[in-house]
């Protein structure tokens, strides 16, 4: 990936090794959230499956993207409770959100399991 | 040996009575009645199919049941991959926020709702509507199938409500009709 | 990702409509309980076809993936036996234009019938019968590959003569004539057996 030309501090170009590892425990925290899925959909990265079989390691859980000093965020979860799984995908956002601050992100959390 | 050629003295063949076989078809189906040589023919060939399905039996018992390790091992190898289904979207706090619920997670919160009654199971179910629109009415439609005699109105009436309540925590969705159809009667297992 | 164990039990006692109806709605639980239902027919059927224990088990996971794939293009979720088993017919055949073109040796540690003997727990009265199958499956192995194709897949599997044409890419009528020939061939040998 190529750096922006313009970044306007060096260390909002490139998302700290790390950082992908703690928004995952912040997420499994909040109550309520069952599972992390694959940011990225097993279908989707066929290749990246075949790699990470190889290589033993495995898929990320937390999607992380940096565009222009904005840290993009994706989370797949699963919802198990009682509480309204819609609250629950908007505590993981703002969980998230504050964990990364003074950082700007942008936020996708997608509810895939509610129930048991 | 009972048949040195294909063709049979009375002028038919063994492939034509092997066809009649499978499809009810044959030239002058009155003939067949009255000549022994056809006659015993089928007979041969019933008889053949009839040790076929005991092969079947023998092969089917030596591949073992659906729950054993076999099977267990190949699902465990399949990864079924949820289906998403289209993408709901939720109302988030932050504007740069972005929240969506699958259709698929909804379909599955459905199923669930209706397995968990005593007596019933869900089949397929359809949201209709434009789900990807925030406010637009929707409509549930949910198969069930029901074990004799439970009194499926009341079943209905119930799942109806509980799907209702259900809903209305866990989606931002606005239901405006939930339709059950009952689609099998299913006998009481011993 | 399945349901409950209570849930999982009922499923085996739904129709297999129901079930292939929610499956292409995205239920594993429900895919589960069909691919158990019907999979010994479905190993049986595979393993007659490709003669390979190995293989066999190969087209059934194969087969599994491409029917979870493909579910919601099945029309009519009744038929959901039928089109599990022309899946199974396909895959066995790819499989054994694959071996073929690999000239592999023949593993007879992995051949079908290598294992199998008249069941010593067989009452007695079944005896003859068992015996009977035996010297079915010998005159089968010894037929022509294209006609133990077509009679597996009208026998086992209750193709038509169309369905059965489409699996194997060759004509109705010649899938009529196979069968018979293979018919022919194997009531004459258990003429002669008796
Ligand atoms: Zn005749």
């Amino acid at each position: 990936m190529t750096e922006p030309l313009e970044a306007a501090e060096p260390s909002a170009s490139t998302p700290p090794t790390g950082v992908a590892e703690e928004l995952l425990d912040v997420v499994q925290s909040v109550p309520g959230v069952s599972a992390v899925y694959p940011a990225q959909p097993l279908w989707q990265s066929i290749a990246g499956a075949a790699l990470s079989a190889v290589t033993g390691e495995p898929l990320p859980l937390i999607g992380l993207t940096d565009t222009a000093g904005t840290l993009a965020v994706k989370a797949r979860i699963g919802v198990s409770t009682p509480r309204p799984a819609p609250a629950v995908a908007r505590e993981v956002a703002d969980a998230i959100r504050r964990h990364l601050l003074p950082r700007a992100a942008a936020v996708e959390v997608s509810v895939v399991k509610v129930g048991s | 040996m009972n048949y040195p050629r294909d063709t049979l003295e009375c002028g038919h063949s063994l492939a034509e009575l092997s066809a009649y076989l499978d499809t009810g078809q044959i030239a002058d189906p009155a003939h067949l009645d009255s000549c022994p040589e056809c006659q015993a023919g089928l007979a041969s060939l019933r008889k053949l199919s009839a040790l076929g399905s005991e092969l079947l039996s023998s092969d089917v018992a030596d591949a073992g049941s659906g729950s054993d390790d076999w099977m267990q091992s190949i699902l465990d190898n399949l990864r079924l991959e949820l289906r998403p289904g289209r993408s709901i979207p939720l109302q988030s706090v932050h504007p740069d926020d972005t929240l969506w619920e699958t259709e698929g997670s909804i379909s599955a919160l459905i199923r669930s709702v209706v397995d968990a009654h005593p007596g019933t199971a869900a089949g397929k179910c359809r949201l209709h509507g434009d789900v990807t629109t925030p406010g637009t009415l929707i409509t549930v439609e949910v198969e069930i199938a029901v074990v004799y005699g439970h009194s499926m109105e009341e079943r209905a009436d119930q799942l109806r409500e509980e799907l209702a309540r259900t809903l209305a925590t866990h989606t931002e969705l606005a239901i405006e009709a939930i339709n059950i159809t009952v689609t099998d009667v299913l006998e009481e297992q011993p | 990702m399945t349901g409950s164990p209570a849930a999982q039990h009922q499923l085996d006692l739904v129709p297999d409509a129901l079930l292939a109806g929610r499956a292409a709605d995205g239920d594993t639980a429900a895919f589960e309980a069909l691919a158990r239902r019907h999979g010994p027919l479905m190993r049986a059927t595979a393993r007659r076809l490709t003669g390979s224990l190995a293989d066999a088990d190969d087209v059934v996971q194969e087969t599994l993936v491409q029917a979870w794939k493909q579910l919601d293009s099945l029309r009519d979720p009744a038929a959901v036996k039928g089109w599990l088993l022309r899946i199974v017919g396909s895959r066995s055949i790819d499989y054994l234009r694959k071996r073929r073109n690999h000239a592999d040796l023949d593993d007879a540690e992995n051949h079908v019938d290598q294992h199998t003997r008249p069941r010593p727990e067989d009452p007695e009265g079944n005896a003859l019968s068992s015996s009977r199958v035996e010297a079915l499956k010998a005159a089968l192995a010894a037929l022509p590959e294209e006609q133990r194709r077509c009679w597996v897949l009208k026998e086992f599997n209750d193709q038509s003569y169309e369905e059965i044409a489409l699996t194997l890419n060759i004509s109705p009528d010649s899938v009529r004539g196979r069968l018979a020939r293979a018919r022919i061939t194997l009531a004459r040998r258990m003429e002669e057996w008796r």
